[in-house]
């Protein structure tokens, strides 16, 4: 995905991706937002997700890690955080060229729904975004009943490595505290 | 017998007071259980058990002001333990007293649920996974709350703590449940009890500050919430092991 450089609009560390697509839906941002996870154990050096906004709505995404796009691109991005978070505004004419590639689509609530955990935060993502984008929404949800897509939940199950890793950091990490809290 | 299991989940959000009181109804049918709200900061068992007055909580008894006994109710054919939610009563509770507590309520109960807090990032939050002899794991199928639940999971095994199962909570239609679940089986130590769908009775009954299966027994959440009852095997111990293990130290010497 290649995108022209925006303005950058704020930078920083946040622990929850959901707070970033709270604010960007509150600003009605029209641009991109790139993730980086501060968890170096659990990405690749280039692992940086990016998702792009139309009026606070995203609508593509995609991980410059594993060079994936549409809903397998937000469980790539869905490391445990803190992330590194840089927005950047563009105009729409800059976005429209990249925001063609319908293989890197996403549902408008999908973010939300799926990196946040958000039901009500992808609610009100949805209500934002134009009528025919809440239309393929309900689309995208029948063909992930039908198992033609797959889903950004199932992307990140069938990532065992992944998994591994975040079970090992837990592990570890419960060991170091037991001996802090003296269990 | 006596089984302690605390539920339990990464994140908040995800129905697990709901979840308790609902688990804890369907089980009282064969077992005498006992519900305790083990989320001492942020306690809210009593507004879903009717019980938003109760006079003394699990907030006097940790403070050492009142005796176990003062602080449980019989509510819905359980017994339940409900915690105040004063920042002051918060302040005064020694967390550590839960152990003692837990020990005296085994002795007269044959399953405890300790509802517990939605993080692992204090020795108060992650004590209640620590006392229990299993955790039930409340998920959404989504990428966060299903990390966390995997952190849960690795907590309470690195204490010895083991896994009962899974519940999948809010689950929407849209949401293939069963490929999710099925995936996600692989790197839990526990089956999938049942998936709850999101449910409207749910919210009612809270409002109404009753648990979903005496609001909407017949809804297909509390439906779902019935088998998942029914699919916890509760495992024999003895009252006194328990009392024994909750009094001491309950976390293997290898750490």
């Amino acid at each position: 995905m290649k995108l022209p450089r925006g303005r950058l609009r704020r930078s920083r560390v946040v622990t929850e991706p959901r707070d970033v697509l709270a604010d960007v839906l509150d600003r009605g941002l029209t641009g991109y937002a790139v993730f980086e996870s501060q968890e170096t154990l659990l990405l690749d050096a280039e692992g940086r997700g990016v998702v792009t906004f139309a009026d606070g709505v995203p609508v593509l995404a995609y991980h410059t890690g594993t060079d994936r796009g549409g809903p397998p691109a937000l469980a790539d991005l869905a490391v445990p955080g803190p992330y590194h978070v840089s927005l950047y505004a563009l105009d729409a004419a800059d976005l429209e060229p990249a925001h063609r590639a319908d293989d890197l689509r996403v549902p408008p609530g999908m973010p939300a729904e799926r990196l946040a955990g958000d039901p009500a935060l992808a609610d009100s993502t949805r209500r934002a975004a134009p009528a025919d984008r809440r239309d393929a929404v309900e689309r995208g949800g029948s063909t992930d009943d039908a198992g033609d897509a797959q889903s950004a939940v199932e992307a990140f199950l069938d990532d065992t490595e992944k998994i591994e890793a975040i079970k090992d950091q837990a592990r570890a990490e419960a060991r170091e505290r037991a001996a802090e809290w003296e269990f | 017998m006596v089984e302690v299991f605390a539920v339990a989940s990464g994140k908040g959000g995800t129905g697990k007071t709901t979840s308790t009181v609902a688990l804890g109804m369907a089980l009282s049918e064969r077992y005498d259980v006992t519900v305790v709200d083990a989320d001492t900061g942020m306690a809210n068992l009593l507004f879903h058990a009717g019980l938003s007055d109760a006079e003394t909580t699990l907030h006097d008894v940790l403070a050492d002001d009142a005796p176990v006994e003062a602080a449980t109710y019989d509510r819905f054919g359980m017994t339940v333990v409900p915690c105040g939610t004063s920042l002051d009563g918060f302040r005064d509770a020694d967390p550590d007293r839960l152990r003692e507590v837990v020990a005296t309520l085994a002795a007269g109960t044959d399953v405890i649920l300790l509802d517990s807090p939605p993080a692992l990032d204090s020795r108060t939050a992650v004590l209640p996974v620590v006392l229990a002899d299993r955790i039930v794991v409340v998920l959404q199928p989504t990428i966060p709350a299903i990390s966390d639940g995997l952190k849960v999971q690795e907590y309470a095994t690195t204490y010895d703590t083991g896994v009962a199962g899974l519940l999948f909570n809010k689950v929407r239609e849209s949401e293939s449940i069963d490929r999710v679940a099925e995936k996600t089986e692989r790197y839990f130590d526990g089956p999938t009890l049942a998936a709850v769908p999101e449910s409207e009775r749910a919210r009612e009954a809270r409002r109404a500050g009753r648990p979903l299966l005496a609001h909407a027994p017949d809804c297909a959440a509390a439906a779902a919430y019935r088998r998942a009852a029914d699919a916890l095997t509760v495992r024999e111990g003895s009252p006194g092991d328990a009392a024994d293990r909750f009094r001491s130290a309950v976390v293997p010497e290898q750490l």
